[in-house]
């Protein structure tokens, strides 16, 4: 960019010139107390402390044994919705749920996301979107989106419902253990930190559910 | 409010219409009508009581709340030593991974930047999500006015901003735009766009604006928004929203414009594991955003979503001046509104009364910081000095003592007014003279008698009323100490 080098250099300018010393470190206010504890207790639980911050959040949370309860899961889910339309990430796992036919045959149309002519046409349209996450993060009820070939962004915030397929094995226990995956700052094009229904407080602070993403949110931790 | 300032020139017209750098002068003449207003208030006080009570929560549920906000502050005073390094840093980073880099020195270089844009891709919708930078800009009305030929369909899809949108006005709080206004109001205002009757149901509003705002987001040609943090090391700015928009005006449009001030450069991504936590806590009194979302560049070879094309406008537009100056805490703020909701002014005046993008006690500072003292006279001294702002503040700017400091900026600039000059020269005059000050505190003695009631000087004429009225002010003693010591006490 042509403006660049000027742009910095009065920055420049600026940081090497003489410089002020801020006051001090932040003030006392937020010192510990003596009763405080120094940390978080660890996570005992990382599973039901998921769960438990997803349902808190107004999401749904369910712990399966297998791809074969997770399908019967979706299945019911897409029934109890009258899903048409069902659009879902192109990736191994849920290839393994196998979930495209019976969800056909029972009614609801399976879109993959792949060799889409205007995905603008297919998630839009979408009533329940499905994929699966990098990771989970126990302390928050997150999920962690990558976006990718497959992997659509709009998949998981366009459609009304969604729903996420994720091996337990990838349930990190905080946030901080999520940021540090990405340490180094090898980040795909997109990453999501989505934690529960899409919400609002702008009308009188009352909770509205689901305003422009999903307000009907499902995460089955398989394994 | 808090100032006692005599012969202060009253203006009371809104002149942020008028355009970027308009005055904000006349707080005082705002605030004293906001604080008439029952409504506004119980508005104000629903929302920051159920923000703080929030906060209060997340925070002590985070024992680790102090390391990490100590971290915060010197992760910023890092970045803004070294700014320069970051900036180069985050558009190499940027350029890498197929993006473009412009840098504004004012918020006209900004309009210009996207007005071009729009003119050379034929665009018509741009959707834009909440942002204080382009709020700041006035990016909106610059657009439709400098670029009327294009006829641009310019929407906010934040549910609080796009109704402030609708009702032409601005929005009154940092996280919540339009606190301000009740059930009723924002029905009606939705009820005009919709050209039917909509209840006040909290349902049904947030059920019309999701089905309006998805046809814009569908078809704009262009997404806008701001960015609460960039990360200088891979060239990722990240932004938050709880309903999602920002997500899909990242998501779904073919171009994404990124308009960010050079202040939220954070050097590593793991750095945001800091602010995106105390962001959360302190600003909804969540433990994370719902949509935290991380943009690196334009979508991937093979993505069939996502921004073809990605801008980042890096804007300046007065931030630099304040870079190693005794000013420059003032931008670490990650805008969570917590010394909004604190401020004694604030939750009596509300935000319009400030007059700026900015309200409460970070605006009072960052508006004279960014505009100049003479545009906003009167906003350092909108502030009881109580600190709480300073308390509160998650990333430890000494917002209380940044107000004392551009007061006193006003005096050095003259800007004070004649009549503080000089009652302060009398006052050092007085008490630097043994004579002058036992002279005066016996004709005080003479001349408070008519106005002291129940042991209380009240009321007081004139301009000493200011503070009279609200506050009780004890008389001076019938004896000084010195006359009792000479008597033999």
């Amino acid at each position: 960019m042509s403006n660049r080098t000027e742009f910095l250099d009065s920055i420049r300018h600026r940081t090497q010139a003489g410089r002020y010393k801020p006051t001090k470190a932040p003030d006392s206010a937020w010192t510990r107390t003596p009763e405080r504890p120094f940390a978080t207790p660890p996570i005992e639980d990382p599973t039901a402390r998921f769960l438990e911050e997803l349902e808190a959040l107004g999401g749904h949370g369910k712990r399966v044994e297998d791809m074969d309860e997770a399908r019967e899961h979706i299945l019911a889910l897409a029934k109890e919705r009258e899903a048409k339309l069902l659009v879902r990430w192109d990736v191994d796992e849920l290839e393994e749920l196998s979930a495209d036919e019976p969800l056909s045959e029972a009614g609801t149309e399976v879109a993959i996301w792949r060799d889409l002519e205007d995905f603008r046409d297919v998630a839009a349209k979408a009533d329940i979107g499905l994929s699966t996450a990098e990771w989970a993060i126990a302390e928050t009820g997150s999920l962690v989106l990558e976006g990718g070939v497959g992997k659509g962004r709009t998949v998981t915030l366009l459609p009304p419902t969604y729903i996420a397929v994720v091996p337990v094995d990838r349930l990190l226990r905080t946030t901080t253990e999520a940021f540090g995956k990405y340490g180094g700052g090898n980040l795909p094009a997109n990453l999501c930190f989505h934690t529960g229904p899409s919400r609002s407080g702008d009308i009188e602070m009352s909770l509205a559910i689901g305003v422009h993403g999903p307000g009907d949110v499902h995460v089955l931790l398989v394994g | 409010m808090t100032t006692n300032k005599p012969a202060l020139k009253r203006d009371t017209v809104d002149h942020r219409k008028e355009g970027v750098e308009s005055k904000v002068e006349g707080f005082n003449d705002r605030a004293r009508k906001a604080v008439k207003d029952r409504e506004l208030h119980d508005s104000v006080s629903l929302f920051v009581n159920k923000t703080l009570t929030g906060r209060q929560a997340n925070l002590a549920a985070l024992p680790e709340a102090p390391e990490l906000r100590e971290k915060a502050y010197h992760i910023k005073q890092k970045t803004m030593a070294n700014l320069d390094t970051y900036l180069d840093q985050m558009a190499d980073a940027v350029e890498s991974r197929g993006g473009n880099v412009h840098f504004a020195s004012t918020g006209e270089d900004v309009v210009r930047y996207i007005g071009e844009l729009a003119k050379r891709r034929g665009s018509k919708v741009l959707a834009k999500s909440k942002s204080m930078a382009t709020e700041e800009i006035e990016l909106n009305r610059h657009l439709e006015e400098d670029y009327a030929d294009l006829a641009l369909d310019i929407v906010e899809t934040d549910l609080g901003e796009w109704i402030a949108q609708l009702a032409g006005d601005h929005p009154s709080h940092i996280v919540g735009p339009i606190l301000h206004m009740n059930k009723k109001r924002i029905a009606d205002v939705l009820s005009e766009t919709a050209g039917e009757e909509l209840p006040p149901d909290v349902k049904a509003l947030a059920g019309f604006a999701r089905q309006r705002l998805r046809e814009k987001f569908l078809s704009a040609d262009i997404g806008i928004s701001g960015a609460n943090f960039g990360v200088a090391e891979s060239g990722t700015i990240c932004m938050v929203t709880n309903e999602g928009n920002g997500r899909l005006v990242t998501s779904v449009p073919p171009v994404h414009v990124v308009v960010m001030g050079i202040e939220k450069l954070v050097p590593k991504f793991e750095d945001l594991s800091v602010f995106t936590q105390l962001l959360a806590r302190n600003g909804t009194g969540q433990k994370l955003t719902v949509y935290t979302n991380f943009i690196t560049g334009p979508r991937g070879e093979g993505e069939l979503d996502g921004a073809e094309e990605f801008h980042l406008i890096l804007m300046d537009n007065g931030r630099s001046k304040l870079l190693g100056t005794e000013f420059e805490e003032a931008l670490y703020c990650i805008r969570c509104g917590s010394c909004l909701n604190v401020c004694p002014v604030y939750r009596q005046t509300g935000g319009h009364a400030y007059g700026s993008t900015y309200s409460g006690p970070i605006g009072a500072v960052i508006t004279p910081l960014l505009k100049g003292d003479k545009e906003a006279k009167d906003l350092p001294h909108a502030s009881s000095l109580c600190a709480a702002c300073t308390e509160t503040c998650p990333v430890g700017i000494p917002l209380h003592e940044l107000l004392l400091k551009l007061r006193n900026r006003q005096v050095d600039e003259g800007l004070a007014g004649k009549a503080q000059e000089m009652v302060f020269k009398g006052f050092e005059k007085t008490m630097t003279s043994p004579k002058l000050l036992n002279i005066s505190t016996k004709a005080g003695r003479v001349a408070q008698k008519p106005m002291t009631k129940n042991g209380s000087l009240r009321p007081m004429p004139g301009p000493l009323s200011g503070w009279t009225d609200t506050r009780d002010l004890p008389p001076l003693a019938e004896k000084s100490f010195r006359e009792m010591w000479r008597e033999g006490i």
